[in-house]
């Protein structure tokens, strides 16, 4: 088994745990739907950075970036619509616990440069988005 | 080796997006179907990465997964609130109530 395979597996973590998620978006109450539409934006990038290590191809990280941004902006902007932003500690321990135990083994095989300054950036924005949209709406969504 | 997983890979996208638009067909609450549509998007531009496809992903992924669910989202929320504007008032007083229901934003 080589590197890539062992990243395409790692891959494949984040996407199996899409498929609970689904679930909840489709069954869940409202507060749980926006919850796992964050999570779900969350898992995604995290599997689009893996597996463009995996596949040997750093270019494929721009879909991850662009949803990086998309993401937590998309979640604030249904917290509006739907009038509730629930805090949710699960998406928080993924964004200080996950997000650095994929980015930080991908800095380490990428090597310094600009590939790795832009996974960082990444990883940044991931935390910050997954960090503000799960804090709750005392200081979020209502007020804005 | 490499191929399996990438053949795993799609597979599971593949799933993940079959799940995703029969969901979104049988929910039957606009609002909620909106975020299953984000959804959808979302697993489409997953599977269209990992088919070698990444620029259909980003197209896939602004157009899909935000700007589709927000028209959806506005347009229940103006369709929802007509009712609400045209309800108490029974005579004489369409035009005018109309505009003032635009600009003075009424309670929901």
């Amino acid at each position: 088994m080589s590197a890539a395979d062992g990243w395409l597996l790692a891959g494949l973590v984040p996407l199996l745990g899409l498929v609970p998620v689904l679930w909840r978006i489709a069954y869940g109450e409202p507060g749980d739907r926006l919850i796992a539409q964050n999570l779900a934006c969350l898992l995604a990038a995290l599997a689009l950075l893996l597996t463009a290590q995996g596949f040997g191809r750093p270019a494929y990280v721009d879909v991850a970036l662009v949803l990086s941004v998309l993401g937590p902006a998309g979640t604030l902007v249904y917290a509006r619509f739907l009038g509730v932003l629930p805090g949710s500690r699960l998406v928080r321990w993924i964004a200080l616990a996950g997000v650095p135990a994929a980015v930080i083994p991908l800095c380490v095989a990428t090597g310094p440069g600009r590939a790795m300054v832009k996974l960082l950036v990444i990883g940044a924005l991931l935390m910050a988005g997954g960090l503000v949209t799960s804090a709750g709406s005392r200081d979020e969504g209502v007020g804005a | 080796m490499t191929g399996t997983l990438t053949d795993v890979l799609v597979a599971v996208a593949l799933l993940l997006v079959a799940a995703a638009a029969t969901a979104a067909v049988l929910n039957r609450d606009p609002v909620r179907q909106a975020l299953v549509l984000s959804f959808l998007g979302l697993s489409l531009a997953l599977l269209f990465t990992f088919l070698q496809a990444p620029d259909v992903a980003l197209s896939q992924l602004a157009v899909g997964s935000a700007v589709t669910p927000l028209m959806i989202l506005l347009t229940v929320r103006k369709v929802r609130r007509r009712p609400g504007d045209g309800g108490p008032p029974q005579g004489g007083a369409g035009d005018g109530r109309r505009g003032a229901g635009r600009d003075g934003r009424p309670p929901r």
